[in-house]
């Protein structure tokens, strides 16, 4: 399949927009331009479900006329489309107010050469469509051999292929090309009235570090029959021990709390803490934008600051927060190099893997709550606190003894920070925030 | 799109300047989406505008504008679906996205119609009189500022004020092989403002907003800036003051309005018919068969004007219908597209939703809610000892088995049949069929919640909207601290 768009072409149109705008009478302008390919399957029951080849591309800007911003963007790249777009921008950016902490990053010398990230592999743009159907129907076929299942939500292969180009009027001229492709199945066990359900993928950057058919099925089908018959439990306070993508849930809500938007904004509970002990002592939590193939791994943030590695929290002491650049000077610091869109993202966003098995770590609970999926809302960065909806395992002397169902969790993402008593050896960067298993000595487990 | 026949239909398709696809055009769409013989072809042309205004720090901090323009090519064959879509309006690309539809069904030709049939909607359901994407940035602009300063200046303590309208209107052209060729013009706009109150280093948050498929004449004449800022800014100071939520089980009266997300998660997503087709609904064996008390009867309507569920058409050109879900109890309904209602033999009912031209569309609710009951609202309140009383909800979320949780960022204990201490941040959760079946009492007073909701199913989001009326659930596990 052909790209829409040659990346000349579209280099050519960021140039003549930064010229536009700069001719409307902006200070600075800043052009991202996107364009990419999606192919994505889904198969049930053995069959294709739904089939979709697309491409497509996007324009975005911002423009900074006397310290007042506005942005614009559009999927329709005709030129008079845009020039109608820019002179409205530079016209409202006059409606807003000045504001000393808005603008561009300086230009910097250091750059990032995209080539050695291993952002992009050229065999996920070359697969053909039967071979990406049959990986979906092998998939799900492996998974429905196992007679406890009794119906497939489907299994699903996606690949994404594009590029990224963005260029500023203060110099700035970076692109990268990426990939991605996932395998993932969804599954059901259990009668009409006590279904379980649950599933795996696996996402990667690279066709080959994709997780084969049968360990995606496998995983999925192990996952969903564990949480077949469960039981109801008492609300009481015990150890909770988090599954790696439980970790992960977990840091997602962090991130949003160390996030230099929220601490300036005053709508995080670690605001004012910098140098100050928020976790247990064995708890290190970075920011890596450079770590090759990663799903989080890019050569620059959005407004092209270069990415880096960042200490969140080093041995519990809260280090930095992540910014952009406007975070960053209200905050009085240098940006991150975690600009995303109009705010900040994470980059590869991790705890730090420690020594425990996952083995060891449910063998030392008495009795206490393996995590493994939660349901609902319930997060709230001001107060940090979490109550969510639960699905999870009860241990028993050290060994999983039975599932359990109808229970909610609740705690302050401080505490929970605090009371990590282990760390699990098993870190793996499903996506680009990633944290290995975890024990927390102790939350509400609310069940009857 | 350039092509030679343009130039005489064009006038007759008051939209068609974005696409500049005549029926001509359109017939020839159909046949090369057709080509391998699919049941079934349809195209949808989609143009819609953004805006967005941000206040925060006492600021107008940035506006925003963006357009999406594409269009969405969907082929059905037996069950199955082939989709492309561009964002490229050119031959080569709409040709394209046409045969990567077409590729879905291995035959020979299917036969596009010989002629398009232009329909209109019998519904006028945006009762607008000052569109939102029309009106000056300055008279937004006044609206965010009137929400922000209210909140800011309703109490020292609080510390931390956001407001923001964001609105869009959306043009759709739908065209497909039953020669049908329809069209809707969608405006939206929302008005919402949140708030941080601090006291003794305890911070607390509130929200709140309006808006739906009006003009600006609505923050005049039905909800007011001020309300918003103050209401927003209310619920935050609220908070300082509220303490813990009970955990475990208990009886749980749902505050008529805002309950109506329990609903959309509990009842809602489980009558959608997609997963009727597939079997994992819990309640797929289900329909004519008692589900729930007999208090309970469900409608979903994309009908009412100007609420953010409502259509004039669904995003398959059907003209919808209110949807009877439940009735006393029985599950009577489904929500339905044209591919579930293919499937069923049923009726479409007019609930094929989708987020923009790069999908294809699947059923989905608009405005759900649970009838008015018997009670009185306060008798109902009276009737619990020792309860929880739930008052203002973040979201929900369910899964095919009827699971569901929704979290409330605010409600009351009951104690003695009154509402007591002010509490804050629980998770409710249950199994549908089982809550259906505990509902004991229900209010006379049905009140639709925030028009700020947003549903999400499968990656795509579409505005919605739920009421309820004062509900009492016999037991419930609630998941808080105390």
């Amino acid at each position: 399949m052909k790209d829409v768009g040659s990346r000349a072409e579209l280099r050519r149109l960021a140039e003549r927009l930064i010229k536009l705008g700069k001719a409307c009478g902006a200070d600075e302008v800043e052009v991202h331009v996107g364009r990419g390919t999606e192919f994505h399957v889904d198969v049930r029951l053995g069959a294709v479900e739904n089939l979709v080849e697309a491409g497509s591309r996007s324009v975005g800007f911002r423009v900074i006329k006397d310290r007042r911003t506005a942005s614009a963007g559009s999927s329709d790249l005709s030129w008079p489309v845009l020039e109608r777009l820019m002179k409205n921008a530079v016209a409202r950016a006059l409606l807003a107010s000045s504001d000393d902490c808005a603008g561009l990053p300086p230009h910097s010398r250091f750059k990032v050469e995209a080539s050695t990230l291993g952002l992009y592999d050229p065999e996920v743009p070359l697969l053909s469509s039967r071979a990406k159907i049959d990986l979906a129907l092998e998939t799900e076929r492996i998974a429905l051999s196992d007679k406890r299942i009794t119906n497939s939500h489907g299994a699903s292969f996606s690949a994404h292929h594009g590029g990224i180009i963005l260029a500023n009027s203060n110099g700035f001229r970076g692109e990268y090309e990426q990939t991605y492709c996932s395998l993932g199945i969804g599954l059901q066990a259990g009668a009409t009235d006590d279904l379980a359900e649950d599933g795996w993928s696996s996402n990667r950057r690279r066709f080959r570090d994709l997780e084969s058919p049968e360990a995606i099925a496998r995983k999925a089908v192990e996952r969903t029959v564990r949480q077949l018959n469960p039981r109801k439990i008492r609300t009481q306070n015990v150890p909770v021990v988090f599954e790696q993508d439980m970790t992960a849930w977990l840091l997602g809500f962090l991130f949003g709390c160390v996030s230099g938007t929220a601490v300036y904004q005053k709508a995080t509970f670690l605001a004012g803490k910098l140098g100050l002990k928020i976790a247990a002592e064995g708890i290190t939590v970075l920011d890596d934008g450079l770590m090759p193939g990663m799903p989080g791994t890019r050569p620059f943030d959005a407004e092209g600051v270069p990415c880096r590695k960042t200490a969140v929290v080093e041995a519990g002491i809260l280090k930095n927060f992540l910014t952009n650049t406007y975070a960053a000077r209200k905050l009085g610091t240098d940006s991150t190099g975690n600009g995303d869109g109009s705010g900040v993202g994470p980059n590869n966003f991790y705890l730090v893997p420690g020594r425990s098995t996952p083995e060891d770590i449910v063998g030392s609970v008495e009795k206490g709550l393996l995590l493994v999926r939660t349901l609902g809302h319930g997060l709230n960065p001001v107060t940090g606190d979490i109550s969510r909806g639960a699905f999870g395992l009860w241990i028993e002397g050290g060994a999983v003894a039975y599932p359990v169902s109808e229970v909610t969790i609740a705690g302050n993402l401080g505490d929970i920070l605090n009371g990590i008593e282990m760390i699990g050896n098993d870190l793996d960067f499903r996506s680009a925030i990633a944290g290995p298993t975890l024990k927390v000595a102790e939350m509400t487990v609310a069940g009857i | 799109m350039r092509t030679k026949t343009a130039a005489a239909a064009v006038r007759s398709l008051p939209y068609a300047d974005h696409f500049e696809l005549t029926e001509a055009d359109y017939r020839r769409i159909l046949g090369l989406a057709l080509a391998r013989g699919g049941d079934f072809a349809e195209v949808f042309c989609e143009y819609r505008t953004f805006g967005f205004i941000l206040m925060e720090e006492d600021i107008i901090k940035e506006t925003a504008e963006s357009i999406s323009l594409g269009l969405g090519i969907r082929v059905l064959k037996g069950e199955m679906t082939g989709y492309g879509y561009t964002n490229e309006p050119s031959w080569p690309e709409i040709k394209r996205a046409a045969q990567t539809a077409a590729a879905i069904a291995s035959g020979r030709a299917a036969r596009p119609p010989s002629s398009l049939k232009t329909a209109r909607s019998s519904l006028r359901l945006y009762p607008v009189r000052v569109p939102s994407h029309r009106a000056s940035l300055d008279q937004k602009i006044g609206l965010v500022r009137e929400a922000y300063q209210t909140a800011r200046a309703h109490d020292p303590k609080i510390v931390k004020v956001k407001a923001a309208l964001g609105d869009s209107i959306q043009y759709v052209n739908i065209v497909n092989s039953d020669g049908l060729l329809i069209r809707d013009v969608r405006p939206l706009v929302k008005l919402s403002c949140s708030a941080i109150a601090e006291k003794d280093g305890r911070k607390e948050s509130g929200y709140h907003g309006g808006g739906g498929r009006v003009g600006l004449e609505y923050f005049e004449q039905t909800l007011k800036p001020r309300t918003i800022g103050l209401e927003a800014a209310g619920e935050a100071l609220r908070l300082l003051e509220a303490r813990e939520a009970p955990a475990g089980e208990m009886p749980v009266v749902l505050a008529p309005g805002h309950a109506g997300v329990l609903i959309h998660e509990a009842v809602g997503h489980l009558l959608e018919a997609d997963f009727h087709r597939r079997k994992t609904s819990v309640l797929w064996d289900k329909l004519g068969t008692q589900v729930g008390s007999g208090l309970v009867t469900i409608i979903d309507d994309p009908t009412i004007p100007g609420y953010r569920g409502s259509y004039n058409i669904d995003d398959e050109g059907t003209i919808p219908r209110p949807a009877l879900l439940i009735e006393k109890g029985k599950a009577v309904g489904l929500l339905q597209d044209l591919l579930t209602a293919r499937f069923f033999k049923a009726a479409p009912t007019g609930h094929g939703r989708r987020e923009d031209y790069s999908f294809w569309p699947l059923p989905r609710m608009s405005n759900i809610y649970i009838a008015a009951g018997p009670h009185d609202p306060g008798e109902i309140i009276g009737s619990v000892r020792k309860g929880f009383y739930a008052e203002q909800f973040q979201g929900g979320q369910v899964e095919d088995s009827g699971k569901f949780t929704f979290s409330v960022s605010s409600g009351y204990l009951i104690e003695g049949g009154r509402l007591t201490a002010p509490v804050k941040q629980a998770t409710l959760i249950g199994s549908n069929i089982d809550i259906l079946k505990k509902v004991e009492m229900v209010g006379s007073d049905l009140k639709f919640s925030l028009q700020t909701g947003t549903c999400s199913k499968d990656g795509q989001d579409v505005p919605v909207s739920d009421g309820c009326p004062t509900l009492k659930i016999a037991r419930m596990t609630v998941g808080g601290l105390a």
